[in-house]
């Protein structure tokens, strides 16, 4: 009993200290409202909410692969600690805890979930790994739930994909929710020569990849349904801006065929997958039209006129759309929804005659029950990252940033988090912000950022996390 | 101007060769009164200096010619080429980008087949893609002025580079002017230079 309090007193040093770190990383949790657009009331307020706290254990691998073992406990931990539900106690060395698992040890340091895994590498070489989980729960002291996993090698290109579906399936044991581990980032980046080039980082932020070489001006990705493709706009060839898709796992392109004068911007994939709807403008006829990629047919007019409806993002169930326009015979963007295929507009920003703001680059929620925008918020200000809720039609707005520049917020699959386009006094990057703590995350730092588009899962497109339960 | 190019040489020529001597055999010579050998290669030296200079003269004349043409076409093109900038977050034609674009309009006028492209662009500050949107309708608000001045529509393409092409690389209020701007380059045709023009 006495070996274990001192256990105890070490490890909860030791804990401290790495979430401690953790906190880091933490924003201005702190402040309250704030009245910066005239009239409306922009919150900060954030519920203190709970988070259990979740340790784990350290993993184990069998003959050689004890190294591999680590490095997937890494990248699990950060995938929880990223998903802003726990409190993650993790990199613990074995000669504290010991091999088996002591239920009592862990409830004295205030687990409330722990976590062990075992990596077996595969006779095979076309496997790679098996990795097991087991997810325990400390306050019953049984195993909550138990799952095997397949991994390529660490060569392959999906290995830490397949790793983080492994995360995503913990968050599903735990609380029945999707995660955004296996998930990635499309965006621009300008290059010296003031060219645009389209990347991807994983939701992580590792695997920093360059998905297109045009030397062109190359931007607004938008993933597919599944996330087995991206469409995008490019000035590449023709010399005006024009929408092409790619087929991610082929990297066959193909363009949309353009039967009308204009640039064609702002794409973005029905949830259907089959249609694609951009704006188009300094055409004959400007606004938002879909296209059937499916059918390869019909520009189709949506709605617009010679204001500029742009950057349309759709409702998860397809039924609606957003996008922002100067409808209101302002220079300042407002943000609208309506019927998926046209009609009247609902205006969702907040509005003052006289004292526009200027809200633009909406982004649905894959939940349905937010759109996130950015906004300024006095005439010559700096933008902000905005959230609304549908269901009031943006009557109350929270404000999660409030530093620096802050534009272009994506939702995450698990429409809990966003990345948005920050720029600091040290420069631009990517960040991520949770929406339910406000607490914010550097994803990608130092690179000249445009316009970034969060995947939906990739679970299905990669086919990684295979996965069979004990029963 | 051709013709005349070639005949006055001709006609000096005969002239020279008149002078030389004609078909008579010359009267015995009492004295060598007549020019000499070295008089006549003087004067002949002298007449060829003169056709030349005078062939000189003409090219002169004519690369003279040629050079105000030319001088007025590359002032019709970067006439044509003058871009024109914007108030923030506008694009409402300012009086000082009204001068600029009616000084285009004769020589898209005399010049029926030139064709231009505009290039709207914005500053850094704005939305990314609302910004392409912003130089779009810069683009559209320059092509329907010059069209309002009888120029057919469909000489003026219009397209947009947002805040992606900056001139100037700063973030101060006079970059952000200048980089507010549509730019123009010929896409097509060829400019025709009509006298009338220059005022």
């Amino acid at each position: 009993m006495k070996s274990l309090s001192s256990k105890v007193g070490t490890m909860k040093a030791l804990l401290i200290m790495t979430m401690y770190g953790c906190f880091q990383e933490v924003g201005n949790l702190d402040a309250q409202v704030q009245d910066s657009i005239p009239g409306v009331t922009l919150g900060l307020l954030y519920e203190s909410e709970f988070y259990p706290a979740l340790a784990v254990h350290p993993f184990r691998g069998d003959r050689d692969a004890g190294e591999i073992a680590r490095e997937i406990e890494t990248i699990i931990a950060n995938d929880l600690r990223y998903s802003d539900r726990f409190e993650v106690m993790d990199s613990i060395p074995l000669g504290l805890v010991g091999e088996a698992i002591d239920y009592q040890l862990w409830d004295q340091l205030g687990a409330v979930w722990l976590l062990s895994g075992s990596v077996q590498r595969q006779a095979t070489q076309s496997v790679g790994f098996i990795l097991t989980l087991e997810l325990h729960d400390i306050v019953y002291g049984t195993i909550h739930e138990q799952g095997r996993f397949w991994l390529p090698s660490t060569e392959d290109r999906d290995f830490r994909m397949s790793v983080h579906a492994a995360s995503d399936q913990l968050l599903q044991w735990i609380y029945g929710e999707p995660g955004m581990a296996t998930s990635r980032i499309a965006f621009s980046r300008r290059s010296e020569d003031g060219n645009q080039e389209l990347y991807t980082i994983d939701s992580d932020g590792e695997n920093f990849r360059q998905i297109t070489s045009y030397g062109d001006l190359t931007m607004s990705p938008t993933w597919s349904p599944n996330g087995d493709k991206i469409a995008y706009t490019s000035r590449k060839g023709t010399g005006f801006p024009r929408i092409y898709e790619l087929d991610m796992k082929s990297g066959v392109e193909r363009a949309l065929p353009s039967e009308r004068q204009g640039d064609y911007i702002t794409p973005v994939y029905n949830p259907n997958g089959r249609e694609i709807a951009f704006s188009v403008t300094g055409g004959n006829r400007s606004g938002i039209f879909r296209y059937n990629w499916l059918r390869d047919c019909c520009l189709v007019h949506i709605s617009g006129g010679r204001w500029d409806d742009l950057s349309p993002t759709y409702s998860p169930d397809g039924k609606f759309m957003a996008f922002n326009s100067n409808r209101l015979g302002t220079p300042y963007p407002q943000i609208f929804v309506m019927a998926a295929g046209g009609g009247e507009a609902d205006l969702v920003s907040p509005y003052i005659h006289g004292r526009e703001g200027y809200y633009t680059s909406p982004d649905w929620s894959p939940s349905g029950d937010y759109l996130a925008f950015h906004g300024r918020v006095a005439r010559r200000g700096r933008y902000q990252i905005l959230v609304a809720q549908i269901a009031d039609s943006g009557r109350r707005l929270r404000q999660l940033t409030r530093e620096g520049n802050n534009e272009d917020p994506s939702w995450a699959p698990d429409a809990r988090h966003l990345v948005f386009v920050g720029t600091r006094d040290w420069g631009t990057g990517l960040m991520v912000v949770d929406t339910a703590s406000g607490k914010i995350r550097m994803l990608l730092r130092g690179f000249d950022v445009r316009v970034p588009e969060w995947s939906p899962s990739l679970k299905e497109s990669l086919g990684v996390g295979s996965l069979r339960t004990r029963q | 101007m051709r013709i005349k190019d070639l005949a006055f040489p001709a006609l000096v020529m005969t002239f020279v060769l008149g002078a030389c001597g004609g078909s008579e055999p010359p009267p015995p010579p009492p004295a060598p009164t007549g020019p000499t050998q070295a008089e006549l290669d003087a004067a002949r030296a002298d007449s060829v200096a003169r056709v030349r200079a005078e062939e000189a003269r003409q090219r002169e004349a004519e690369r003279g010619e040629q050079e105000r043409l030319s001088a007025a076409r590359d002032e019709a093109r970067s006439t044509l080429e003058d871009m024109v900038n914007f108030d923030y977050d506008e694009s409402v034609i300012t009086g000082e980008a009204e001068a600029i674009l009616r000084r285009k309009i004769p020589i898209l006028r005399s010049s029926p087949t030139v064709r231009l492209r505009l290039e709207g662009h914005a500053d850094e500050r704005g939305s990314t893609e609302y910004n392409l949107a912003l130089g779009s309708r810069r683009a559209e608000s320059v092509r329907d002025f010059l069209s309002g001045f009888g120029i057919a529509a469909d000489r003026l393409m219009t397209t947009s580079f947002g805040e992606e092409r900056p001139l100037v690389n700063s973030s101060d209020e006079t970059s952000w002017a200048e980089n507010r701007r549509v730019e123009f380059s010929i896409s097509g045709g060829e400019i025709v230079v009509s006298e009338d023009d220059g005022s």
